[in-house]
């Protein structure tokens, strides 16, 4: 047996890195709450300060014994001077949810075509996708702003569905590509003695077969989207903003407004939460393009 | 694909190759379309904008204007000033993020119970969207009714004005992007820890070195990579965040929290003057190809086979 191997089999049998030295008992667990504890306190904060009613939002001391209202949450969604956020809410589930769909679709195809096939510059064209990952969407702003205004597609769906789906490309296809390249070949080769074509391989059978790749990839491709504000606030108004061109509108309510802003903002994050346990086992893979497992 | 020593006739094998190269075409010609028009072309674009007095407020066309606006750059504080903020910011949100993420993944690099729990809840903070993330550290912040002067005065401190004082907007900005980032450097650096093959650390051992020794020369040596993966993703990442002084500071008080794209953003849908943000664009597009070179460097060595 080669070391590899051993290693492999070790890895599955659970005898990877032992335990760190330090530190030990007590003090392990009294650093490891006390850390969850800090990482998860401004999640109460902000839900408690949407359930508050004003002068509790603005108590000094902090008020944390309050009656919870949901009057902040029916505020935000169908009063609030006329600024609903009912339409950001549903354009934000559209475009994330479209933009998410093409580019799942659109990289598996390619994450395919890189894990399967041979061809020149393959390792360039690869390497150059993945630096794609890094370009900051403020350096793009004004080349990307001036393109959507000559085509016409200011304040559209349409727009951010699209350089949503150019943003999460890489990060599909690098996540995928690693998932495709872990089948085994053997499956692949008979499905095409069988006279499955090269296409319907790898649609019915090396699709299914990363269908829990593709599931971490899309929860991680629809939180970009739905978290993305620099586009969505340049590149829309009305008509096709999103939530958190809804939250930018903040600082025009002169820092009046918290419980309404914390209620969206409840809103924007509770769909994340919901999915982050299902998500944990891939995210460290998916955030650093399998650069570490 | 291992497939040719199983076709026998000639034409047939023919076929084959050419429905390969179809496939690949298919395959991969959609998703390279969509990055051409989204990724390359923009930033040829945003060359040629920056050589241009672009207005867009006036009715009149963009006039060429070679270096200018580069020329202008170089000789402007406030972009100077942006670019120390922005290195300031980066600096001290990204080393205390991998000093505490390191000594966390310690910490939570132990199978007793319940301790995988407690590493999956502090993923949360990374996925939150970093405008509500801004909203809510600008209320724990307020000078008036916020929870952290409240815990500040509790300690025998006097009321804090954390984001209208220079230096304190700037740190304060820093700590809110540590509470965001800090659980994913750990969580990167943990999964480096378990990958680690536990038959270093028996050969390690049997050599006798000592518990530091085995830390400083086994451990660390073999973390480097991921220190290195980890830092080039946060320094990036940092270098285009602007949420956060968005939503907390407006880049006050007096530019003392203006980062980079702040004043790039403001620059170009503010002030309108989309030729001299186009310039600021492409000098940061040029830093940030130097940095994701080196992570691509990183991981090319990283890959056997592609």
């Amino acid at each position: 047996m080669s070391i590899a191997l051993i290693r492999k089999k070790g890895l599955k049998a659970g005898l990877s890195h032992p335990a760190s030295a330090w530190p030990t008992g007590a003090l392990r667990y009294l650093i490891a709450a006390s850390f969850t504890g800090f990482c998860l306190f401004p999640f109460y904060v902000i839900v408690t300060t949407a359930l508050k009613t004003e002068t509790a939002i603005f108590a000094w001391p902090p008020a944390w014994n309050f009656k919870p209202t949901l009057q902040t949450f029916y505020n935000a969604l169908f009063v609030f001077g006329g600024r609903s956020a009912v339409s950001y809410l549903i354009n934000s589930v559209i475009i994330s949810g479209v933009s998410t769909f093409l580019a799942v679709v659109l990289g598996a195809m390619a994450a395919y075509g890189f894990a399967r096939f041979f061809f020149a510059g393959k390792r360039h064209l690869a390497f150059w996708i993945l630096s794609t990952r890094f370009a900051p969407p403020v350096a793009f702003i004004v080349p990307i702003y001036l393109m959507v205004q000559k085509v016409g597609l200011l304040d559209s769906h349409i727009a951010l569905i699209i350089i949503y789906t150019a943003m999460n490309l890489s990060l599909v296809i690098w996540i995928l590509r690693g998932f495709f390249a872990e089948i085994p070949i053997e499956i692949e080769e008979a499905a095409l003695v069988d006279g499955y074509s090269r296409l319907q391989i790898f649609w019915r059978v090396a699709v299914p077969l990363v269908r829990p790749g593709i599931v971490s990839t899309a929860i991680l491709s629809a939180v970009f989207s739905w978290n993305e504000f620099l586009y969505a606030t340049v590149l829309t108004q009305s008509r096709a903003a999103t939530l958190p061109v809804y939250l930018a509108g903040f600082s025009n309510s002169m820092g009046l407004a918290w419980g309404e802003y914390m209620a969206v903002g409840t809103i924007a994050v509770l769909p994340i939460l919901c999915f982050t346990f299902a998500l944990q086992k891939h995210l460290v893979r998916g955030l650093t393009f399998g650069a570490v497992k | 694909m291992r497939i040719f020593p199983l076709v026998e006739v000639k034409p047939e094998a023919m076929k084959l190759a050419t429905e390969r190269r179809r496939a690949t075409l298919v395959l991969i010609a959609p998703a390279l379309a969509v990055l051409l028009a989204l990724n390359l072309f923009p930033i040829v674009y945003a060359v040629y904008i920056s050589a241009h007095y672009w207005l867009l407020a006036r009715p009149q066309p963009p006039r060429f204007a070679g270096l200018s606006n580069y020329q202008e750059l170089f000789f402007d504080e406030r972009f100077r000033n942006a670019v120390l903020v922005s290195l300031k910011f980066i600096g001290l949100a990204v080393g205390f993020e991998l000093v505490f993420g390191f000594g966390l993944a310690f910490v939570f690099n132990a199978q007793v119970r319940g301790m995988a729990t407690l590493r999956k809840v502090t993923l949360l903070p990374s996925l939150v969207m970093p405008l509500v993330v801004g909203l809510v550290w600008f209320y724990m912040f307020n000078e008036n009714f916020g929870i952290v002067n409240w815990i500040w005065v509790m300690l025998g401190g006097t009321r804090v004005p954390f984001l209208t004082q220079g230096t304190l907007a700037l740190l304060s900005i820093v700590a809110t992007d540590v509470w965001q980032w800090t659980p994913f450097v750990m969580l990167v650096f943990f999964a480096a820890l378990q990958a680690l093959p536990e038959y270093v650390y028996e050969a390690a051992r049997i050599d006798g070195l000592s518990g530091s020794q085995i830390f400083f020369r086994v451990t660390l040596p073999l973390l480097r990579p991921a220190i290195l993966i980890v830092l080039i993703i946060r320094a990036v990442d940092a270098l285009r965040s602007l949420e956060l002084v968005f939503m907390m500071t407006k880049g006050g008080p007096a530019g003392d929290t203006e980062v980079l794209p702040w004043y790039l953003y403001t620059t170009g849908f503010m002030s309108l003057d989309l030729g001299y943000a186009a310039a600021m664009a492409v000098l940061m597009l040029a830093l940030v190809t130097v940095l994701s070179q080196l992570f691509v460097r990183q991981l090319e060595s990283r890959e056997a086979i592609l």
